[in-house]
């Protein structure tokens, strides 16, 4: 199709010539309409190819595109914390957006612009010779420097827009950094003075895109002049070359319109070779996403079979890096099925890591963590995590119903109920045992309350108890909680977690607590200090031994008490 | 999280995205063009000279082949390609001085744009933020107007130019020869018909688009966020099949586009085929009565040419201007927000009545959203030089307390005053001149401590900052951050992230005092920070509230034994007030808590 479009165009000068030809001829009149005619036909009939080509491969390059995009997206989902810990969100999501985009235009406009533009330079080129070999060679001297331009322009705007690139990311990140900081800019006037701030970055951007501006303001009258040079040289010797009778002057506009068509195609190769390295530059970014390959994954194991499952976690010598920090040393916890261990410590000591090796959140060496026997390394990622419900402390809710958030859990299930009040039932048990029925009846739309912007319309607490229920929906063979009732006041978390011991029976519990009042009634108390697990025992026995829990115990009580 | 959520298309949105010009819309963002007048000037005047260039070259072109190639005449043909070739050069810089000078307007009427709707967001109340996300008006800020930007950075602006062109080409044919133009120009109702049809399936198309793509972007944004819960509830599958869908929506959105996109293009270029066939057709019948020439014929072929380019990217532009007013229509909808912080210099007498107390809210009604008050008629008074404990549980109004006084919130009902003075009749920036609040989680920005702590009160030298490090106990931290002597210009990361809560806590003090308040208002931390650092803090306090009337949020025992006056808040009102003696001896909510203190311990 393409090749039928270029081999259309390219008559279209011929047939130009041949009419001038008939112009000056003698009988314009007889000979000149048939020509019109065709020159009509290949008109309609160059559209319809055309129009047929670039639907296609346009259509082709959008199919290219969007399997790029979804591949790389299933792809994030594999990748662990330790690369969203190495990656921003913003980075990653350029990627799939930007990246892809490029990438697309690459086999689009690209594939389109290179196929056209090397036929139609090689057809015109022989019927150019055909018509006369010196001119030829006069005429597309300028042409070779249109390449060299053409790459050169491409090297410098690719730097300028990285500059504007670069320019703009400073700049939202600074406007992020205001905003988050608005009320402290408001309690110390410092309206102006952020104001001020930002008018240095804006004005750089100004700078920057100005740049920019010069260097593609350049390119196309540089080009076109250099182009335009080629009709000079065409009217100064091929005009001379008419007089002189090697050629008539039908061939001469025959020839200028050859020229005429290869002007475009000429530039926008120039514009290709940029395109080209753009597309080269964004292809790595994209192969560097999907080469990474997550530390997390499948273990090779069998799956624990749901029904079987006891829920007896067994922690041995467990060390825990993260980047090249040691964070936790050497820890060793057994955590019996139908028991509630409390992990406690002041901040950083290490208690949030050592819960989320559990699900692998985190990744650990063989041998360090085991369930039911088995390294947890071993198992299926989805065998592993389903007998565990694990409610994060930023509780993070998807922007749809409250309802439709907890019933995510009821989904992970091993076997999900069959019908829709088996699941209406099992998201009002979740939301019960997670304390949210007042919460509820207060809101009109009860549990079909879509959560805002993720999760904005609600307090920090109601979010906590709607990531609890999401995790207590689950039916897990090990409940962790981290530190997820930190927003709810301390009234509201005995209670729940008091509730919690009926439906928790059979399974076992790890919670952690910022609150030590709360945990007190725990099996076992695991107090780490340092990444070091430095007492274990129930709330007397620790508190007798006047060790770090005692001194945490009492500082909370000088404190906190009043908090409440 | 260092990016912004995309932008979740709203019903408004969603209404404007179709349109590719608005006037209205023009005519705000002229408001920001304006100043720059003399350059827009400049550049509409090289217009028609860069024009007028370009379509003498045809002309020439013309001459060439009529007077001297047809009759064989070598003797001045050289002449005249130079004549050419400078024509060539002169509109190369033409065009370049104009887009040159259009460029620097629209670079700088952004410039502008961006400053004034930076001010105007910067200059909307607290609860203006509460209801609009941060990612949202990052988005205004950067991809909007970026959108407009690309406009001018395009050249669609360029469209004038575009349209100054087509005319001087008809113009120039018609004075070279009416009928032959008349005859050329017969196609063109083809033209409008197919211009106005694929702009119908462009605009649908486009508008699909843009709800697609924001779709599919606030998709991803949520779920790499949430990334850990998905996992966790292996969600997975679940996840990529929606994505699969809106990304199967968006990729079938583009087909109407690329069926105009393809059309507009190849229709074009045959119509422009059959105008060159027209001009043949008639050339044809009519050479032999000698007006119309081989050079003639020539030439109009070339304007022809030059006439239909600029219409074969129409539709790269339509979606550029289109884009372009859907970004208007939101950065206007933004600066027509109201919500303006309270007046910032007032014109008023705001001296301190004699005798009046410092502090004095009566019967203070508010709510943060309508139908959940918050504070439920609260009156309280704090006299100069006293130091109040505020206590009461989450939710009892505390923090609500503190955002009024510092005018942060406007009050339903009742009064505040600040020094016998209604608060509302003075000045913002004067009331949060004269108070200074310390809260429990410290905002730091990127820049050094000195920075930091100076914090826009710009009378503070660096011997003062130095001075208050000192004197709150920060000196010494300070200088561990650095590790060298000049410890108050190390380097704070964004929001602080590499200093410790206890470090903030402490450079947060030492900002506080640089100020020196006659009204400190302090909203105690409950982080557990280390036994030396916990000290330094609470020396640090203790010099930082010597000798001022303070306010504090009380999560200390101490703080509490040692205010001169407590209040216990609860749902909204003062339950209790007086001293700590007298609170214990009424044997209420306090005493009880007192009571539950000492029995657990």
């Amino acid at each position: 199709m393409l090749l039928c479009t270029a081999a259309l165009t390219l008559s279209l000068p011929t047939l130009l010539g041949k009419t001038i030809e008939a112009l000056i001829g003698p009988d314009p009149a007889g000979q000149v309409p048939t020509l019109a005619l065709w020159m009509i036909g290949i008109a309609i009939a160059g559209a319809c190819t055309r129009i047929a080509s670039r639907v296609w491969l346009f259509n082709a390059a959008r199919k290219a595109e969007y399997d790029l995009r979804s591949i790389v997206f299933r792809h994030l989902l594999t990748l662990d914390s330790k690369f969203y810990r190495e990656n921003s969100t913003g980075d990653v999501m350029s990627r799939l957006t930007n990246d892809v985009q490029t990438v697309r235009a690459l086999w689009g406009p690209g594939l389109l612009n290179i196929v056209n533009t090397s036929f139609l330079v090689s057809v015109a080129l022989v019927l150019m010779l055909r018509v006369d070999p010196v001119l030829t060679a006069w005429a597309l001297l300028p042409y070779p420097s249109m390449v060299v331009l053409g790459l050169g322009f491409g090297r410098r705007i690719y730097k300028s827009s990285r500059q504007v690139q670069a320019q703009l990311g400073t700049l939202s990140s600074s406007i992020q950094e205001d905003l988050t900081g608005i009320a402290i800019i408001k309690s110390y006037n410092l309206e102006e003075n952020r104001v001020e701030n930002f008018a240095t970055s804006s004005t750089l951007l100004l700078n920057h895109n100005m740049a920019l501006t010069k260097v593609r303001g350049q390119l196309v009258p540089t080009l076109g002049a250099v182009a335009a040079l080629g009709t000079v040289v065409m009217l100064f010797i091929g005009g001379r070359r008419v007089i002189e009778g090697h050629i008539t002057l039908g061939q001469l506009i025959e020839f200028n319109a050859y020229l005429a068509a290869l002007v475009w195609p000429t530039l926008a190769m120039g514009w290709m070779i940029s395109l080209l390295q753009r597309g080269r530059a964004s292809w790595e970014r994209l192969t560097v996403l999907l080469t990474t390959s997550p530390e997390i994954a499948d273990g090779d194991g069998d799956a624990i079979d749901p029904d079987k499952a006891r829920g007896d976690v067994e922690i041995r010598d467990l060390h825990l890096s993260l980047g090249d920090t040691e964070i936790l040393h050497g820890i060793s916890l057994r955590l019996e099925p139908g028991t509630t261990t409390a992990i406690v410590g002041r901040t950083g000591s290490g208690k949030s890591s050592l819960i989320s090796t559990l699900p692998r959140l985190n990744a650990v060496v063989d041998g360090s963590v085991f369930l039911d026997g088995q390294d947890i390394n071993s198992l299926p990622l989805e065998s592993l995590r389903s007998l565990i419900g694990f409610a994060p402390q930023e509780a993070f809710l998807f922007s749809t119903s409250i309802g439709e958030n907890i019933r995510f859990g009821v989904d992970r299930r091993p076997v999900p109920p069959t019908t829709e009040e088996g699941y209406a039932a099992a998201i009002e048990e979740a939301a019960k045992y997670a304390g949210l029925t007042r919460d509820l009846a207060a809101l009109p739309d009860g549990l079909d309350t879509v959560v805002g912007e993720r999760g904005i319309t609600l307090s920090g607490g109601q979010r906590q108890r709607v990531a609890l229920a999401r995790a207590l929906a689950t039916q897990p063979k090990v409940l962790v909680l981290d530190d997820s009732l930190s927003s709810v006041d301390a009234e509201t978390e005995r209670e729940i977690l008091s509730h919690l011991g009926e439906l928790m029976k059979d399974r076992t519990s790890i919670i952690l607590s910022h609150r030590l009042a709360a945990v007190r009634r725990a099996d076992q108390i695991a107090v780490l200090e340092d990444g070091k697990l430095v007492e274990l025992g129930q709330h007397a026995e620790l508190l007798s031994q006047g060790g770090v829990y005692a001194e945490i115990y009492d500082t909370q009580l000088k404190e906190g008490v009043l908090d409440e | 999280m260092s990016s912004a959520p995309a932008p979740k298309p709203t019903q408004r949105d969603e209404a404007v995205l179709g349109k590719a010009y608005d006037s209205r819309l023009m005519l705000r963002l002229w408001r920001y063009v304006k100043p720059h007048w003399a350059l827009l000037a400049l550049a509409l005047i090289l217009i028609p000279i860069t024009v007028a260039f370009e379509i003498a070259q045809p002309y020439l072109l013309s001459i060439a082949i009529d007077i001297y190639i047809a009759h064989h005449i070598t003797e001045g043909l050289g002449s005249l390609a130079l004549l050419f070739v400078s024509f060539v050069l002169l509109q190369a810089i033409c065009s370049y001085a104009q887009l040159y000078a259009l460029q620097l307007v629209g670079q700088r009427s952004m410039h502008s744009l961006r400053m004034a709707t930076y001010r105007h967001i910067l200059t909307r109340r607290l609860a203006f933020f509460d209801r609009v996300p941060v990612g949202r008006l990052l988005t205004r800020m950067t991809n909007d107007i970026e959108s407009i930007n690309e406009m001018f950075s395009s050249g669609v602006v360029t469209l004038i130019a575009d349209v100054i062109r087509l005319f001087a080409i008809v113009a120039m044919m018609f004075y070279l020869n009416v009928k032959l133009t008349l005859i050329t120009f017969i196609t063109l109702p083809a033209l409008f018909v197919l211009v106005g049809y694929s702009r119908k399936l462009m605009r649908t198309s486009y508008r699909q688009i843009r709800v697609k793509l924001a779709a599919m972007n606030s998709h991803v944004q949520e779920h790499l966020s949430g990334i850990k819960v998905v996992q966790l509830f292996c969600r997975e599958r679940a996840t990529a099949s929606t994505y699969e869908r809106i990304n199967t929506e968006y990729r079938e959105a583009y087909t109407g586009s690329i069926r105009a996109d393809a059309s507009m293009y190849a229709i074009v270029e045959a119509i422009g085929i059959c105008s060159a066939a027209a001009i043949a057709w008639h050339s044809g019948s009519t050479i032999g009565e000698g007006i119309i020439t081989v050079g003639l014929v020539v030439a109009f072929m070339e304007y022809v040419n030059k006439f239909f380019i600029p219409i074969k990217d129409f539709s790269a532009k339509y979606a550029v201007m289109q884009s372009a007013m859907a970004a208007a229509e939101r950065i206007v909808g933004l600066l027509d927000t109201e919500e303006t912080d309270a007046p910032l210099d007032a014109e008023t007498d705001a001296s301190v009545v004699e005798g009046a107390p410092a502090i004095a809210f009566s019967d203070v009604t508010f709510s943060y959203r309508i139908g959940e008050q918050v504070l439920k008629g609260l009156s309280l008074e704090v006299e100069p030089g006293q130091k109040v404990a505020v206590v009461g549980s989450t939710g009892s109004g505390k923090s609500t307390l503190i955002k009024l006084l510092a005018r942060l919130y406007e009050t339903d009902g009742g009064t505040i005053a600040l020094g016998g003075r209604d608060l509302r009749t003075i000045p913002a920036d004067e009331v949060r001149r004269r108070i200074t609040v310390v809260n429990q989680d410290v905002f730091l920005f990127g820049g050094t401590i000195r920075d930091n702590v100076r914090l826009g009160h710009s009378s503070a030298s660096d011997a003062d900052v130095d001075q208050a490090l000192a004197q709150i106990g920060a000196d010494e931290v300070v200088r561990a951050l650095a590790d060298g002597a000049d410890g108050a210009s190390a380097h704070v990361a964004d929001r602080g992230e590499n200093l410790s809560a206890g470090e903030r806590q402490l450079i947060s003090f030492a900002r506080a005092l640089v100020r020196d308040p006659e009204i400190l208002i302090l909203d105690e931390a409950t982080a557990h920070v280390d036994p030396k650092t916990e000290s330094l803090i609470e020396a640090g306090l203790d010099t930082l509230m010597e000798g001022r009337t303070t306010l504090v949020i009380a999560h200390r025992l101490s703080t509490i034994r040692n205010a001169d006056k407590i209040i216990v808040l609860a749902h909204g009102v003062v339950e209790e007030e007086g001293t700590y003696e007298e609170l214990l001896a009424l044997g209420g909510v306090f005493a009880k808590l007192e009571q539950s203190f000492s029995r657990e311990h």
